[in-house]
């Protein structure tokens, strides 16, 4: 199986007035093509630093991060972002899909971001609309998100981050802002996501339930992984 | 398509009106100002090339454009139509007084009517030349323009009504004429006048009788100009003009920039969040400065075009309130519009770049 992600020794320290304070002290993962993982552990533990390290949000203070071959760590601003939008697809807790325009307007602008300004053309018409159908939302596609619920946002944010064919989903507690009902929804559709495209996720959830639905859960605490970086299978 | 941009300007109509109109008035401003100095110049060119006579005979300092003296002895007329190559000298009163409205001049000329006719090759249309000291006779484009007739009255100096005898073309000089003696009584100056018109006789050159005025010892001490240097540009007439419109178009750009540039940040204040979302799909900088800038240059075209058009319409409602002429130029056109989408674009381009900038990982967490 090919290495989709490397993190060596990752370390994070914020600057809050004059105090130095560790958010990563040293984490390193390792993380196989069709992997779905979920990270779990308490508020402040790290997790969001080191998912926002990983999609290159971030830059860590020391250590490495590879992504597809790539080295975040050693890239410039610019081809961070770069290397985000040709690998990296965004979920989060909040949906954040653009206000303004509607479901299928949300796939669109991120095609075109991928597609570096250009318009997708007829691959990418067709390939919104598989994605749109398989999250079950070709009837919601010219909603604004203020028009559908949180379970059918969600899964536009879903359908936003899949469009383009990263290499990995980085997922924020996707189903945090969810009634149970939608939650299951949503995490249905990762999983089959994961299951049906070989699509590498890795999803932060405070929920047991969720993380049960992945193949593999590491567990974090101030700023570490406690369970082994291998993994603890479930 | 959908687009980013255009939903975004829908999104908060009051702001991009706002911006809108913070664009169309630095337009207005420059289309209106260059208008009306153009319009003004322009007419005043276009009525002085209805003077046939070739020289000027004058005081020094008596043809200003905001003067009205009369501080020319009428007697100089006798003596110019005896010089070699004239063929006549027409003694002129200007008088300049503040539009009726507030805004701008007018002018009221003293002549004797039928030499000055025949000089300029002037003809009544309707009614008879002025004779008493209460009649007057105007041009066709002050009928029309004022809606005026034989027989209507015009006040003038300070109030006292003038009734309208005769309507002339075509135009030249002042609109409103009224017989020398009666402008003489009105200003107190018997015997004066503040300019005499001289015509040379066909084939004269007019420089050589310019020379033969000059070397004359009686009239010694005057201003002899030929007629083509008198009104050549109002710009260069009026001092500082030149500097006010530049002035003015700096002031247009900075105005629009301005605007645009607050509303852009306000934009990007709120929209930082989306920002951040922008960045967490890869968008580069250029990317976000482009979709910002393009939403400017959006604005800035609309309140271009809302310029433009509050420009003609204004233009129009003056000139019909208050007879002020705006004519307007391609060049100024040309200038207003790199000034509107121009001071828009540089004035967004300030946000654009922060916004380009902001940390993504902050801007996500924006309330």
């Amino acid at each position: 199986m090919k290495t989709i992600l490397q993190a060596e020794n990752v370390e994070k320290v914020y600057r809050v007035g004059s105090m130095d304070v560790a958010a990563l002290r040293g984490v390193s993962l390792d993380l196989e093509e069709g992997e779905f993982l979920a990270i779990m552990g308490p508020s402040g533990c790290g997790k969001s630093t080191l998912l926002h390290l990983l999609g290159g949000l971030l830059t860590p203070s020391s250590g490495r991060i590879m992504i597809d071959g790539e080295d975040l760590t050693a890239a410039s601003d610019a081809k961070r972002t770069d290397i985000r939008r040709r690998k990296i697809g965004f979920v989060f807790q909040r949906f954040n899909l653009f206000p303004t325009l509607t479901a299928e307007g949300n796939l669109r602008l991120a095609e075109r971001i991928h597609a570096g300004g250009s318009n997708g053309g007829e691959d990418s018409s067709a390939r919104r609309r598989e994605v749109l159908s398989l999250l079950k939302l070709e009837d919601k596609m010219h909603h604004k998100p203020l028009e559908l619920s949180g379970g059918e946002q969600q899964r536009v944010a879903l359908a936003r981050a899949i469009v383009n064919r990263p290499a990995i989903i980085l997922a924020d507690e996707p189903t945090g802002n969810l009634d149970s009902e939608n939650s299951a929804i949503v995490l249905n559709m990762f999983q089959e996501m994961n299951y049906r495209f070989n699509q590498t996720i890795i999803m932060i959830t405070h929920n047991p339930e969720a993380a049960a639905m992945c193949r593999r859960i590491v567990q974090m605490r101030d700023g570490q992984i406690v369970a082994p970086a291998t993994g603890l299978q479930v | 398509m959908e687009s980013l941009v255009a939903n975004n300007i829908r999104q908060r109509p009051l702001r991009a009106l706002v911006s809108i109109a913070g664009v169309a008035l630095g337009v207005c401003l420059v289309m209106l100002f260059t208008g009306l100095s153009r319009g003004m110049s322009n007419d005043l060119q276009r009525r002085s090339s209805s003077v046939l006579a070739e020289i000027y005979f004058t005081r020094p300092g008596g043809m200003e454009l905001t003067t009205s003296t009369a501080n020319l002895s009428v007697k100089y007329a006798e003596e110019l139509s005896k010089i070699e190559g004239v063929q006549s000298a027409v003694p002129v009163i200007r008088y300049i007084f503040q539009g009726g409205r507030g805004f701008g001049f007018e002018q009221v000329q003293g002549v004797d009517w039928e030499p000055y006719a025949a000089m300029n090759d002037l003809k009544l249309v309707a009614g008879h030349a002025p004779a008493a000291a209460d009649e007057i006779i105007i041009d066709e484009a002050k009928a029309r323009n004022g809606n005026l007739n034989v027989g209507s009255t015009l006040s003038l100096f300070g109030g006292k009504p003038y009734r309208i005898t005769g309507i002339y073309a075509p135009e030249a000089e002042a609109r409103v004429k009224m017989s020398l003696a009666a402008m003489q009584d009105a200003l107190e100056a018997p015997g004066k006048c503040s300019y005499i018109l001289v015509k040379t006789k066909d084939g004269v050159d007019p420089l050589a009788v310019v020379r033969r005025i000059e070397a004359q010892p009686s009239t010694q001490g005057n201003k002899i100009q030929l007629t083509r240097d008198i009104i050549t540009n109002i710009e260069k007439t009026i001092p500082y003009l030149g500097v006010f419109l530049r002035a003015l178009v700096g002031l247009s750009a900075v105005v629009s920039g301005l605007v645009v540039m607050l509303a852009m940040y306000t934009t990007i204040t709120e929209r930082t969040r989306e920002i951040g979302m922008l960045k967490a799909l890869g968008a580069s900088r250029g990317y976000i400065v482009s979709v910002i800038e393009r939403e400017a240059f959006v604005i800035s075209l609309l309140g271009l075009v809302a310029g433009f058009a509050v420009s003609f319409v204004a233009g129009y409602l003056i000139n019909r309130a208050y007879g002020l002429l705006f004519e307007y130029g391609w060049r100024w056109a040309l200038v207003a519009a790199l000034i509107g989408v121009g001071g828009g674009v540089l004035g967004a381009l300030y946000p654009a770049v922060r916004a380009a900038n902001l940390d993504p990982v902050n801007a996500l967490a924006h309330e």
